[in-house]
């Protein structure tokens, strides 16, 4: 595990130092790299975004639709992962900062960590924007605004229609990522808060941690599934509802439920192997707080420094328009 | 004094096989489900991808040797297969490119080893990095959807109530089984782990023996990530994540000898199942999966310890 | 007070194997004792349970200095005055000189590491010892011999009352067994006792004053060199009277079978050495450690690259690329150090027979358990191995057993050719002879040795003809009829011929 960490912060390292040498070859085009000075002398505006890493649909959602929106406004990205490394995310900032960008949008991989590190960024003159996951406290660090959506919301939107689903009384069980991940947390609160109104909706196992996991969480659910009888599963993310899913097999009869709309769980939603999900936009979240940037940086306000993006229950009736 | 020699000897020999009877014994007192033949098959399924990565494994380290890249191989190896089979070719073509990109990685750990004499430790940390990074690179970061009805049905059939998987994982340990006691190539790789500069002299191609280990890991790798394609129904270039972790704690709870030469093919059977009854039994009595970690490496490091000291006592 | 070190009724039982019986041993002070039986007559237990390695069954008593002494390990025996150096040593190569006299124990000022203090105080004892190396030296970088002193250096400067010391001598010249003796001596008048462990009988009666004698794990007695003699201290070590400790068979001696011409290796270990040898002959390869023997054969063997050279068996010139290649042509080397290039110490004897010639345990093509076992018990009966069976694991044999295990391993491929690296060092009395004995078989079926060996009158006693090496360099060449200890010592010291 720590040398995974440790070959984790080497490369880290190893894009930092490339970055630092001017080529940084996540950016979003050859031509944009090699002429960034001559860019900023049009004009353009140079925005990094750093994403808490690029490793699943989610992410890379998040990728297109900020390169997407970038090209569409006219401003030069930068696009740099931090890979669940909260240093590393912390370096990549204080980089960005003295390389001269105008603006600065990360995903914090930690909700604590990130606050000195965007405080001075700002100091240093840099529009410094948090999304998709909010940091704490963020106003009191110089964070101008948070694009983002609710995992709260999220939570409470999945099990309240896995609640509508099971006529309030049921036995349940949920999956959840890694232990301690602030969006999965806030998830987990969500759930909490509609759980309170439907005392005979049973918890008959404790949560278990699959790690955001398709494998991991097909092997607990099998295991499950030969001991209890379980009416419905919620799971913190597809990649786990898609494992609940082939562990319960097509049209199972149990509800299976979980979040962020990827393909893996439109497919699965397709062939009945899970009930629905809860999209969370993350491209919107990106493309939203690239457009604050922007609107920052030519000396309009805001209306508000808090952009939501809304949740949509996703299930077969309109899985269509999703895909 | 000879039988009670014997005695120790065999207790020293068998422990591990006595903690996992211990373990289903105890796990089905605490819950009969456990022991229904529905749960036999699920910790027969869990168990067996694990199960072939540590027999490939095992031939590493039999040979003295180490492999921190099959995790990462099994993800790579399962993304080809995912974005070849979604049912535009019969699918023996998968298979064979999962198993031929497996072998490729595995070929180059063994060079790196064998002929460039890179420490295994660093080469194979090197490709687990590069070989992940492969895996994001050809699925651009995203789950691989679409896998045809036949590639998912090899994991998920079963054959008389057993299930497909197992099914592989007893082929595996045949044609394993066979190799390490019954050919000169097996009894090759158990003298090049135990003494690699005197298997040189004795006339032993070594150089051959060790890529040849990491080729095995790596092929059975390959295969892995087929069948892990087909099991979770979609290729993910995040699967199998620290799997060789789990291979190695198999291998050496099961008896095989981290400085190489010696270990026996059914102690990784019982080091393999003893890892998934952890699992599953945690999972089934509703235990945190934290409990679960702390279970596990309590385990590894009894076994060992006891492992250790019985043989101490021996000499 | 008569002993500095009185062990009494000393037994240690394994599982299944009674180490010593009731042994005992007395040390005077200022005393050279020597330790004498055949391997696995209970010496190195009995020193490893003073070492505090191996607990004594309940019942023992050891006293020191007037006290009762008890060791739990190693660190307490040295805290106590009980040092010892190993016969295998273990120095650590990677770090210098001085931090390996002072390892464990490093000198300290001000609550650091005093290098300063360590460097001046390792000179002093480099000096005394009369080795000329830098304090700072990496060991990496020495010879095996500097390389001992340096561990006796350490034994002798944690000022203990008795240090043991076992087969000091087996891996350095005589110059620096001169210098050895020297020290021992120096040591011997402050009043330390030596406890010497060694097989060579020439030591043992030039610097030992008594000896115990050991014999499968019994006490067998004590004497004083003065009284005894070497025929009758054989006979107590063997239980035997032994007449001719270097037998030598009549074997006949014919075509020339094995060549090699101009061997010079790439490291210049080895400059244009042509050596050959006849059908029954055996050839012995002298010289002082260093001259290049070893380095020869390996050479040949294909362990290492050759620059310039020729290799011809029974006529045919080969290409050595690996060892694999030699073999082949049925040629066998058992390397000096059967710990490293010699066996597989994890691996059942079994499994070390089948390494050269797994070919021959086969049974329709797969490897024959039941035939690795008849194999293997042939050998133990031929060779007279000490084992339970094939199926033990070779590093719980003695290290004379071993050296049988790594002939057998050689002999199952059946060579013609066979290449002997010190193949008696560190073995007893018996089982050397043993080993003669097989030589001489083998050269009495046709086959042809050479045989490297250090001690001159083991080459006298063996060969038909000995080729002297000297720094890399062929010095000369005996026949057995010229053969003569100044004769091979003049040439084994000459620079040039």
């Amino acid at each position: 595990m720590k040398l995974k960490k440790l070959a984790a912060v080497l490369m880290a390292g190893m894009m930092v130092a490339s970055l630092a040498a001017g080529c940084g070859s996540s950016s979003e085009s050859g031509e944009a790299a090699s002429g960034s000075t001559a860019a900023a002398e049009d004009g353009a505006y140079k925005i990094a975004l750093i994403q808490q890493h690029q490793t699943n649909a989610f992410q890379i959602a998040v990728t297109e639709a900020a390169e997407e929106k970038a090209e569409e406004l006219g401003v030069e990205l930068t696009i740099l992962s931090a890979d669940q490394d909260a240093a590393t995310q912390i370096s990549q900032i204080e980089q960005c900062t003295s390389e001269g960008y105008d603006a600065i949008l990360f995903e914090p991989v930690d909700p604590d960590a990130l606050g000195d590190a965007s405080k001075t960024a700002s100091d240093a003159g840099v529009v410094v924007i948090n999304i998709i996951s909010a940091c704490t406290d963020w106003e009191n660090y110089g964070i101008s605004a948070l694009s983002c959506g609710d995992n709260v919301t999220a939570g409470e939107t999945e099990m309240q229609h896995v609640a509508d689903l099971l006529d309030g009384k049921g036995n349940i069980a949920i999956l959840t990522g890694p232990s301690g991940d602030s969006g999965g947390l806030q998830r987990m609160e969500g759930y909490e808060n509609i759980l309170a109104n439907y005392p005979d909706i049973v918890q008959v196992v404790e949560p278990a941690d699959c790690e955001w996991d398709t494998a991991s969480a097909q092997s607990t659910v099998e295991s499950w599934l030969s001991a209890y009888d379980l009416d419905a599963i919620i799971c913190e993310n597809d990649g786990m509802a898609v494992g609940a899913g082939n562990a319960a097999g097509a049209d199972s009869g149990i509800i299976i439920a979980g979040v962020d709309g990827t393909p893996d769980g439109f497919e699965a939603i397709n062939d009945g192997r899970i009930t629905g999900t809860v999209s969370q936009d993350g491209g919107a979240m990106a493309a939203n707080g690239i457009e604050a940037a922007v609107k920052l940086l030519n000396g309009e306000t805001l209306e508000s420094n808090t952009i939501i993006t809304t949740n949509v229950w996703i299930d077969i009736n309109n899985v269509a328009d999703y895909e | 004094m000879k039988q009670n020699r014997n005695v120790k000897a065999l207790i020293s020999d068998y422990f591990i096989f006595v903690i996992f009877i211990v373990l289903v014994v105890g796990l089905t007192i605490l819950k009969p489900s456990f022991i229904q033949p529905g749960n036999l098959a699920n910790i027969l399924k869990q168990a067996s991808i694990n199960g072939i990565l540590s027999f490939g494994m095992m031939f590493v380290i039999l040979a003295g040797g180490f492999d921190m890249s099959v995790g990462s191989t099994v993800a790579f190896a399962g993304i080809i297969a995912a974005l070849l089979g979604n049912g535009d070719y019969p699918l023996i073509l998968p298979l064979i490119a999962a198993m031929v990109s497996g072998l490729c990685v595995g070929i180059v750990n063994g060079v790196g080893v064998a002929v460039g004499e890179l420490p295994p430790f660093i080469m194979t940390l090197g490709t687990m990095t590069g070989v992940r990074g492969l895996a994001l690179l050809i699925s651009n970061g995203k789950p691989i959807t679409g896998i045809s009805p036949e590639y998912r049905a090899v994991a998920a059939g079963s054959v008389a109530g057993i299930p497909m998987l197992a099914v592989f994982l007893v082929i595996v340990i045949i044609i394993c089984s066979f190799v390490t006691s019954k050919t000169v190539y097996g009894r090759r790789v158990y003298a090049c782990g135990g003494n690699l500069q005197a298997a040189r002299v004795a006339g032993i191609n070594t150089t051959m023996i060790r890529i040849s280990t990491f080729a095995i890991a790596g092929l059975l790798a390959g295969f892995c990530g087929f069948l892990m394609t087909s099991r979770v129904t979609i290729g993910q270039p995040t699967a199998a994540e620290s799997y060789e972790m789990d291979a190695i704690t198999a291998c050496v709870v099961g008896g095989v000898s981290m400085s190489g030469g010696v270990g026996k093919p059914w102690g990784v059977v019982v080091g393999s199942l003893l890892i998934t009854v952890i699992a599953n039994g945690l999972d089934i009595l509703g235990v945190s999966s934290h409990w679960q970690k702390i279970v596990k490496g309590l385990i590894i490091v009894l076994a060992v310890l006891i492992d250790v000291k019985g043989k101490g006592k021996k000499n | 007070m008569e002993y500095i070190l009185d062990m009494k009724d000393i037994s240690k039982t394994f599982p299944g194997v009674v180490a010593l019986d009731h042994v005992q041993l007395q040390i005077k002070p200022g005393e050279v004792h020597a330790l004498m039986g055949e391997n696995g007559a209970g010496k190195s237990t009995l020193m490893k349970i003073l070492m505090g390695i191996y607990t004594m069954d309940p019942g023992g008593e050891i006293q020191f200095d007037g006290k009762p002494y008890h060791a739990s390990n190693p660190k307490e025996a040295m805290d106590q005055g009980v040092a010892m150096i190993h016969q295998e040593l273990n120095p650590i190569l990677d770090m210098t000189v001085y931090e390996n006299i002072f390892v464990g124990r490093e000198m300290k000022k001000n609550g650091l590491v005093d290098k300063k203090g360590m460097i001046e105080a390792s000179k002093q004892l480099i000096q005394e010892c009369g080795l000329h190396v830098s304090p700072t030296e990496t060991l990496r970088n020495l010879t095996v011999a500097q390389c001992q002193l340096i561990e006796i250096i350490k034994a002798i400067s944690v000022n203990a009352k008795v240090i043991i010391m076992d087969e000091p001598t087996a891996a350095i010249t005589d110059r620096e067994v001169e210098l050895l003796f020297g020290h021992i001596r120096r040591l011997t008048e402050k009043g330390v006792a030596i406890i010497y462990i060694s097989h060579r009988m020439d030591e043992i009666f030039s610097i030992c004053d008594r000896v115990s004698v050991y014999r499968d794990g019994q006490y067998i007695g004590t004497g004083t060199t003065k009284e005894l003699d070497e025929p009758k201290l054989i006979q107590m070590m063997v239980g035997r009277e032994i007449t001719d400790v270097f037998p030598k068979l009549e074997a006949e001696i014919g075509e020339v079978i094995f060549e090699a011409n101009h061997i010079t290796r790439a490291d210049n270990k080895v400059k244009d050495v042509s050596i050959s040898v006849r059908k029954g002959e055996i050839l012995g390869l002298g010289g002082l450690v260093g001259a290049g023997r070893s380095e020869l054969v390996e050479g040949i063997f294909g362990m290492h690259k050759l620059s310039q050279g020729e290799i011809i068996v029974k006529g045919e010139k080969i290409q050595v690329k690996s060892p694999r290649d030699i073999i082949r042509k049925g040629v066998a080397l058992i390397t000096e150090d059967r710990k490293v290039t010699g066996l597989n110490l994890s691996g059942t004897v079994n499994d070390n027979i089948a390494m050269v010639a797994i070919k021959k345990l086969l049974s329709h093509g797969l490897y024959s358990r039941k035939r690795a076992n008849k194999a293997s018990l042939e050998y133990i009966e031929k060779l007279k191995i000490k084992t339970p069976s094939g199926e033990q694991i070779v590093g719980n044999l003695s290290g004379g057993n071993q050296q049988k295990v790594v002939l057998a391993k050689w002999l199952l491929n059946d060579p013609d050719v066979i290449i002997l690296d010190e193949p008696t060092r560190g073995i007893d009395v018996g089982a050397k002879r043993d080993i003669y004995l097989l030589i001489g078989s083998l050269v009495q079926q046709g086959k042809a040795v050479i045989m490297i060996s250090g001690e001159i009158p083991e080459l006298m006693g063996v060969c038909d003809r000995i080729m002297v090496m000297c720094e890399g360099n062929l010095s000369g060449e005996v026949h057995r009829d010229e053969f003569s200890q100044e004769k091979i010592m003049t040439l084994a010291s000459a620079i040039q011929v």
